[in-house]
């Protein structure tokens, strides 16, 4: 097998590559820039340079020159190679900062050129704390500067889109947003103009930046120089947790961070995963945020005479609905379940109706043709479309389900959290004079026609599994705790810290903005009056799937979590989105 | 072996009136290399054109002084795809003004040689990237080409020939850095001047992923000569390892500066003193920049019997880059002319490799402040250092031209740069 020698330390490669990305995958260190394993190698930062040597080959006899001591002769190429461009070749004798002082020198030369011109106001830039300048130049820089001269200066603060917002004078010249906008998004929105040391990137003249993808080059920029417009300012990333979740606005599912401090939800960015979405989201999942902190459903509401709609205990919400369960007819019940759900509440939500003679289940996926990109955006609004099909719920359409509910056959309207009245193609009417009761997270047109509202908790505070368009199943981690939820108890919790040595227990919650809500699996085991559900998380709602539904076998969160999501065979011919994944780059 | 350089007969740009008029060029047997070539397709098959042009060693005219026929040789054989020609004509180094020269008197040498060399390498489109301020020599350049068309010797079966070319004019947009080959490819393809990280070569990976060959207009100019007369007698015109006519672009300080026509290994002094007249008022020589600005300049002192020719300009400490020779006199402040040359690159650095963007600015910042008398003796040692730091490490070699005129000024002129410093005024706290 060919080999490698770095830092006189052997490794054997197989596939063909590039030095550093070996280096990477092999957890050796350099620092670096410009490279992004999803984007072309313009080799530009110049700052993963190391010694690179071949040894001497005896052509005639086919094998490598020896030195008196026995040992292969090196010949040294005779300026110092950038790794990220360099081809792994059999017997290439690799030399980092770890055993040549000439490639420490360099790698610290490089850093004093980058930050001449390079603002240092580390204080009051949004990247410090997640910055690879500010990290590396702790690392691998040099301890002052020489540069006594005017540092040269460049827009600031400068709009280039709705979404992003450029410091100029911070920019490095990475270009990794320029080739992002080239190579990924495809907009081509992004060049680098000017020369030299004035050079920066900008869009051309008059144009916006607003690729719906725009907020990727905020992740990738090394700098503080491309800043979120949203998030600028808002917080230290230092004082927030980062937690696994999904991207609940799309059927992509895309991977996700969601960032929180005192139980907010204060951004989302993008979390690698190359089945799925490799290291990119869009923009509308990631400013969806909001719904997770405002306008949330706090402790269950009821309608008691007129339109008013109270705050009602939980213990008055459930009596009521036990009430109207006990004076309706099973097939007086409209039990409608939600591709903004995920399985485990919809399965709770069948199961606990289907115990009450309810046969049929309908649901509204919300699928607009030609809102998708065939990239990270599919045309299906919602998360969980296939959740909700596999647990064999009917497809139904705003129109039908409207007539339904006009009807007079139903007496008890049952909801699962989804607003079908925000949606385009439902039609202007209200629920008659049917009980309605729907579960929901958020204040909507829906929850207010409701006569009973119970408070569910939203993708940010529980964990729980959804179903994407092309048949993974991905599951989220609780981010924020409810009122009854702690998550420094149930140990459900990420690090504190972005450099992975923190606890799970120095974390940035208080008392703050924690909503009155459950998950609605735990609200059917409340309602149950017979007790017959014994759940205790949601996780084991999801083992009860995995073990009755034949789809969901062997799903379970530990595989979910080591895998990545799990990818269930889906034998329907109803195609959800088309069905386009993201190649992995090698 | 140039002492007879009072006889030389020009053989680039000749004393012959209305050279750019496709007749006239014809009556004095132009494009009879080219008809040789297409004629004998037996004796003149394009690696005989090759080997022939390598044997000659025409050494690459715009700095690098590589030999072009090698250079040709380097082209993998045809595979039914494109493959480009790419002249290099962005000349605008301070100091370097030879190409124009031949577009304003001679545009058709140059053109049969580009053919030619489109012959030898199998390329049937050649790109002519001409610096965009040199629109009067472009208007010469493209009615000689439009001549060109008219008269066969471009498009489709040339002259009978199975053999297509088409030459296609391409103006820059006034940046130096386009006249490195690799962003000069990347300009062509209408993207920014970024040079390319190498490999992959021009030869292996050009323009729009195709073999590509680059040569100066000057080198190409030269090919017909070498058909014509064949590489023996080529090679014997002036120095021995850098054989050929050379077009001397004298500037500076002197009395008749231009651009002259005279075989390689002139000695210097010839040059100076009796080509171009002499230095302006009598003065005496301080020092020379013998291939334009980014070529180390040389003292006075040690320009005695210095012939220009790559050898020799290499032994003295220099190069002979685009022979583009800047001569300076006694009264010349090299703080100011090395201040002068750093700003240039400065301007110029593209900004993709971080030792040239910063450095560049870097060294003429410094360089300001002592040209100001704000210098003190540490600048010096900072330069020098700042120096180190970018040479070798970037994907081309600005960052080495903008270092080396630094470095070197710094070190054969030192007395100089701590007299400017030493005369700085400053509080001690």
């Amino acid at each position: 097998m060919p080999e490698i020698f770095i830092d006189y330390q052997r490794f054997e490669f197989e596939q063909p590559g590039k030095v550093l990305q070996f280096m990477l995958d092999a957890g050796l260190d350099l620092p670096f820039f410009c490279y992004h394993p999803c984007l072309s190698i313009p080799a530009n930062c110049r700052q993963c340079v190391v010694k690179a040597g071949m040894p001497v080959l005896n052509r005639e006899k086919g094998t490598f020159e020896l030195d008196d001591k026995g040992e292969r002769i090196i010949r040294y190429f005779p300026k110092l190679m950038t790794a990220c461009s360099l081809d792994l070749t059999d017997g290439m004798v690799i030399h980092t900062h770890h055993s040549d002082p000439l490639v420490k020198q360099a790698q610290a030369d490089n850093l004093e050129f980058i930050l001449i011109n390079h603002p240092l106001d580390c204080p009051i830039c949004d990247q410090a704390g997640e910055c690879p300048l500010q990290i590396l130049t702790y690392k691998y820089g040099p301890e002052g500067s020489r540069f006594e001269h005017k540092k040269v200066h460049k827009p600031k603060a400068f709009r280039l889109g709705p979404r992003v917002v450029l410091d100029a004078e911070r920019c490095i010249n990475c270009t990794r947003c320029v080739r992002f906008t080239d190579e990924i998004s495809k907009s081509h929105q992004l060049t680098i103009v000017s020369r030299g040391d004035k050079n920066y990137p900008l869009t051309a003249h008059g144009q916006e930046f607003d690729d719906p993808y725009s907020l990727n080059t905020v992740d990738i920029c090394p700098v503080g120089a491309l800043t979120s417009a949203d998030f600028r300012f808002k917080a230290r990333v230092w004082e927030m947790n980062q937690t696994p979740g999904i991207d609940i606005t799309n059927g992509k599912g895309c991977n996700t961070y969601l960032w929180t401090r005192d139980n907010l939800v204060l951004r989302i960015t993008p979390r690698q995963n190359d089945h799925v979405n490799s290291h990119w989201m869009p923009d509308s999942g990631r400013l969806a945020y909001q719904r997770f902190n405002e306008n949330r459903v706090h402790r269950p509401h009821i309608k008691l005479d007129g339109n008013d709609q109270v705050r009602t205990s939980w213990n008055n919400a459930i009596l009521t609905l036990r009430e109207q369960l006990e004076k309706t007819e099973a097939s007086e019940i409209l039990a409608i379940g939600s591709p903004h759900a995920p399985v485990e509440d919809n399965y709770a939500f069948r199961k606990f109706f289907k115990m009450h003679g309810v046969s049929e289940f309908f649901f509204v996926p919300d699928i607009r043709p030609g809102s998708g990109d065939g990239f990270l955006l599919s045309d299906d609004q919602t998360p969980n479309t296939n959740g909700v099909r596999l647990l064999d719920f009917k497809e139904t359409t705003c129109k039908n389900l409207s007539s339904k509910i006009q009807g007079d056959k139903y007496k008890l309207i049952v909801l699962l959290d989804d607003s079908l009245f925000d949606r385009p193609d439902w039609p202007a009417i209200d629920p008659g004079n049917s009980y309605f009761t729907v579960w929901a997270t958020n204040h909507t047109p829906t929850t207010a026609a409701a006569h009973l509202v119970i408070p569910v908790t939203c993708a940010a505070e529980h964990a729980a599994s959804y179903v994407n368009v092309d048949g993974r199943i991905q599951r989220t981690v609780a981010a924020k705790e409810t009122r009854y939820t702690n998550r420094r108890l149930n140990l459900e919790m990420s690090m504190g810290r972005l450099d992975h040595y923190g606890t799970q227990f120095d974390n940035w919650v208080d008392e703050k903005n924690r909503i009155d809500c459950i998950p609605a699996w735990e609200f059917f085991k409340k309602l149950d009056a017979e007790a017959r559900f014994d759940w205790n998380s949601s996780r084991e709602v999801l083992n009860e799937i995995s073990r009755t539904l034949p789809v969901f076998e062997g799903v379970s969160y530990e595989r979910m979590d080591t895998l990545l999501g799990v990818p269930l065979s889906i034998s329907r011919n109803t195609p959800v989105d088309q069905k386009k994944t993201i190649e992995p780059k090698p | 072996m140039t002492d007879d350089w009072k006889t030389y007969k020009p053989l680039l740009l000749p004393d012959l009136p209305g050279l750019t008029d496709i007749e006239t060029y014809e009556k004095y047997e132009g494009y009879h290399a080219l008809k040789t070539v297409l004629d004998n397709p037996d004796t003149w098959s394009p690696e005989e054109v090759v080997l022939q042009v390598k044997d000659a060693n025409i050494r690459g005219r715009g700095g690098a002084g590589f030999n072009a026929g090698l250079k040709w040789s380097f082209m993998p054989p045809p595979d039914g795809k494109p493959r480009y020609l790419a002249c290099n004509g962005d000349e605008s180094e301070p100091g370097t003004f030879k190409d124009r020269k031949i577009f304003e008197f001679n545009p058709h040498l140059f053109i049969e040689g580009a053919i030619i060399a489109a012959y030898a390498i199998r390329a049937e489109q050649i790109y002519v990237y001409i610096r965009g301020e040199y629109r009067a020599w472009v208007r010469i350049l493209q009615k000689a080409v439009d001549q060109a068309y008219q008269k066969g010797y471009l498009g489709k079966n040339i002259l009978g020939a199975d053999f297509n070319a088409d030459m296609t004019l391409h103006m820059g947009a006034g940046a130096y850095i386009c006249g490195e080959e690799s962003s000069l490819m990347e300009s062509l393809e209408g993207k920014r001047g970024y040079p390319r990280v190498k490999p992959p070569f021009p030869a292996q990976r050009g323009l729009w992923g195709r073999p590509t060959t680059i040569n100066n207009i000057e080198t190409l100019a030269n090919v017909p000569l070498v058909i014509r007369n064949g590489s023996e007698w080529y090679r014997r015109i002036g120095a021995e390892t850098h054989p050929g006519p050379i077009l001397y672009g004298i500037s500076g300080h002197i009395n008749k500066p231009g651009v002259y026509e005279y075989p390689s290994g002139m000695s210097v002094h010839t040059l100076i003193h009796e080509v171009a007249g002499g230095i302006r008022k009598g003065k005496k020589l301080k020092a020379l920049i013998p291939g334009g600005s980014s070529t180390p300049p040389l003292r006075a002192d040690v320009l005695d019997g210095l012939t220009m020719d790559s050898d020799s300009l290499r032994k003295a400490g220099s190069m002979m880059g685009t022979a583009g020779m800047v001569i300076l006199d006694e009264d010349t402040d090299m703080v100011d002319v090395v201040w002068r040359i750093s700003h240039f690159y400065h301007h110029e650095s593209c900004g993709q490799c971080t030792p040239c963007r910063e450095g560049t600015g870097w060294l003429e910042k410094t360089l300001r402040k002592i040209r100001n008398g704000d210098g003190e003796m540490r600048d010096l040692d900072l330069l020098l250092a700042i120096c180190n730091r970018m040479e070798g490490r970037t994907i081309c070699a600005l960052a080495d031209a903008a270092a080396w005129p630094v470095r070197y000024s710094i070190e054969r002129f030192r007395d100089e740069f701590e007299a400017k410093c030493k005369q700085t005024v400053y509080a001690l706290s």
